[in-house]
């Protein structure tokens, strides 16, 4: 596989997890621990799309 | 203005600029401590550090969790640069606490795998004996206080840094310094360590480093900052290289309080030469060549405090303090430089001093009046070094 659909693959995985996260944060209000892991996940999961900008430059 | 009428690169330019000054007054207001330039809802905030007030009173940072994981990450982008590897064990010589100087250091070392030890409260002397009892790899500090570390450990403990410990990478920050020639090769020379820059602000995030091929320069992170070099009296972009200009910076991600368009009053200069380490983000020659708020005139001349400290650290009869003060005498402006002679230099005062003067008006066009002063009896500093002193602004000249 070479590197550009890669990256696009990597991206469109990258989403789902997002989609994932964000689905159990707006769930998870009720259930504190969970909540603030959630939040960091989510923090770490913009981070993800962020490195992946830095590599598709 | 609105958010969505901004659209293009150009179009960025209409955004009105940010000066530290104006974050001052808007925090005096609601919401306590931050005003509205509070961006989320205060219950948002994770993190609270400070500037370090080394232009006046501090401006309080709020950070939200993912801001404090983005400084991170800018951190870990410009470690891996320098070469950290999970291998190296990082020290870090500096006193935690609202100041943020290398707390995101701290994390991002952590995140790219290192093995993080906190120097925290420990003096500096007994900084060294850990370094040295944990056989540390690298470490993060000021020029000055990577001088000074030196210093210490060779009069102090007998030990010499580039022979007893094992610091091979130095990465500093807060001042200048590291991209200053004579004081690059002082740090390299005495810890036997490659020396890298980095720049950045509270406000703003580590926008800039050095890499491993050490190109003379630093990197602006092109992925997660918008750099514009502007000219300084007209305030025309500048995008032609070698061409001096004031940087101009937006931080992409910052949420909690963003700057966009932060006016940094850092002078840069685009280098035209793409770097060897292969990354395309521009390149600043020199790294931060200057201050818009230090580069002042003295005599009808435009003199900026680097020059001088790249004209006293290349004397090794020197110690690595000076101090430089300007002030009115009668109408005419005046410049007092003081130097230490090194500890046991054995050189003549005078010889020294003749041919600093000759060095100086070469570099900067300007005389001095030298004062050498014992060994030591110069301030030290451990963080931010208050080198140059321009009494004239204050009118108590």
């Amino acid at each position: 596989m070479t590197r550009q659909p890669a990256l696009t693959e990597i991206a469109a995985q990258v989403d789902q997890l997002h989609r994932i996260a964000q689905e159990l944060y707006d769930r998870s209000e009720d259930f504190p621990a969970l909540n603030r892991n959630l939040k960091r996940i989510l923090a770490s999961i913009h981070m993800l799309r962020i490195n992946l900008e830095e590599d598709a430059d | 203005m609105e958010p969505d009428e901004i659209k293009s690169l150009e179009q960025v330019r209409l955004v009105p600029k940010v000066e530290k000054s104006m974050l001052r007054p808007i925090q005096s207001k609601d919401p306590f401590p931050y005003g509205d330039a509070l961006c989320v809802p205060l219950d948002e905030v994770t993190e609270f550090h400070q500037t370090s007030g080394t232009t006046g009173q501090p401006v309080y940072q709020p950070d939200t969790w993912q801001d404090w994981e983005w400084f991170s990450e800018c951190w870990a982008t410009l470690l891996w640069a320098q070469g950290y590897r999970p291998h190296d064990r990082v020290f870090l010589p500096f006193g935690y606490n609202v100041f943020v100087a290398f707390w995101t250091g701290h994390y991002a070392s952590e995140k790219i795998g290192c093995e993080t030890v906190p120097g925290g409260v420990l003096d500096t002397q007994a900084r060294i004996l850990k370094m040295q009892e944990l056989r540390a790899t690298a470490m993060m500090a000021t020029p000055t206080y990577v001088l000074g570390m030196a210093d210490a450990a060779q009069r102090k403990l007998g030990i010499d840094p580039a022979k007893d410990l094992f610091v091979r990478r130095i990465t500093c920050a807060g001042e200048p310094g590291a991209l200053i020639p004579s004081t690059k090769e002082r740090m390299e020379k005495l810890w036997g360590a490659k020396v890298f820059d980095h720049a950045g602000a509270t406000e703003i995030g580590a926008w800039g480093f050095e890499c491993e091929a050490q190109p003379g320069g630093m990197h602006v992170n092109e992925a997660m900052f918008l750099a514009e070099v502007e000219d300084p009296e007209t305030g025309d972009l500048i995008t032609e290289p070698n061409k001096s200009g004031k940087l101009v910076i937006s931080a992409l991600d910052r949420l909690a309080q963003p700057c966009i368009r932060f006016d940094s009053k850092d002078i840069v200069q685009m280098s035209p030469d793409q770097c060897p380490c292969g990354r395309t983000y521009k390149v600043f020659k020199g790294g931060v060549i200057g201050r818009a708020d230090d580069i002042t005139k003295v005599k009808g001349v435009l003199l900026a405090p680097s020059a001088i400290e790249d004209v006293v650290r290349s004397f090794p009869g020197l110690s690595h303090e000076y101090e430089v003060v300007v002030e009115k005498r009668g109408d005419m402006d005046h410049i007092t430089l003081k130097v230490e002679l090194a500890e046991g230099s054995g050189q003549d005062a005078s010889s020294i001093t003749e041919k600093l003067k000759t060095e100086l008006r070469f570099k900067t066009n300007l005389g001095y009046e030298i004062q050498t002063h014992p060994y030591g009896s110069l301030p030290r500093y451990e963080v931010k070094a208050k080198r140059f002193k321009d009494l004239r602004k204050r009118g108590d000249a």
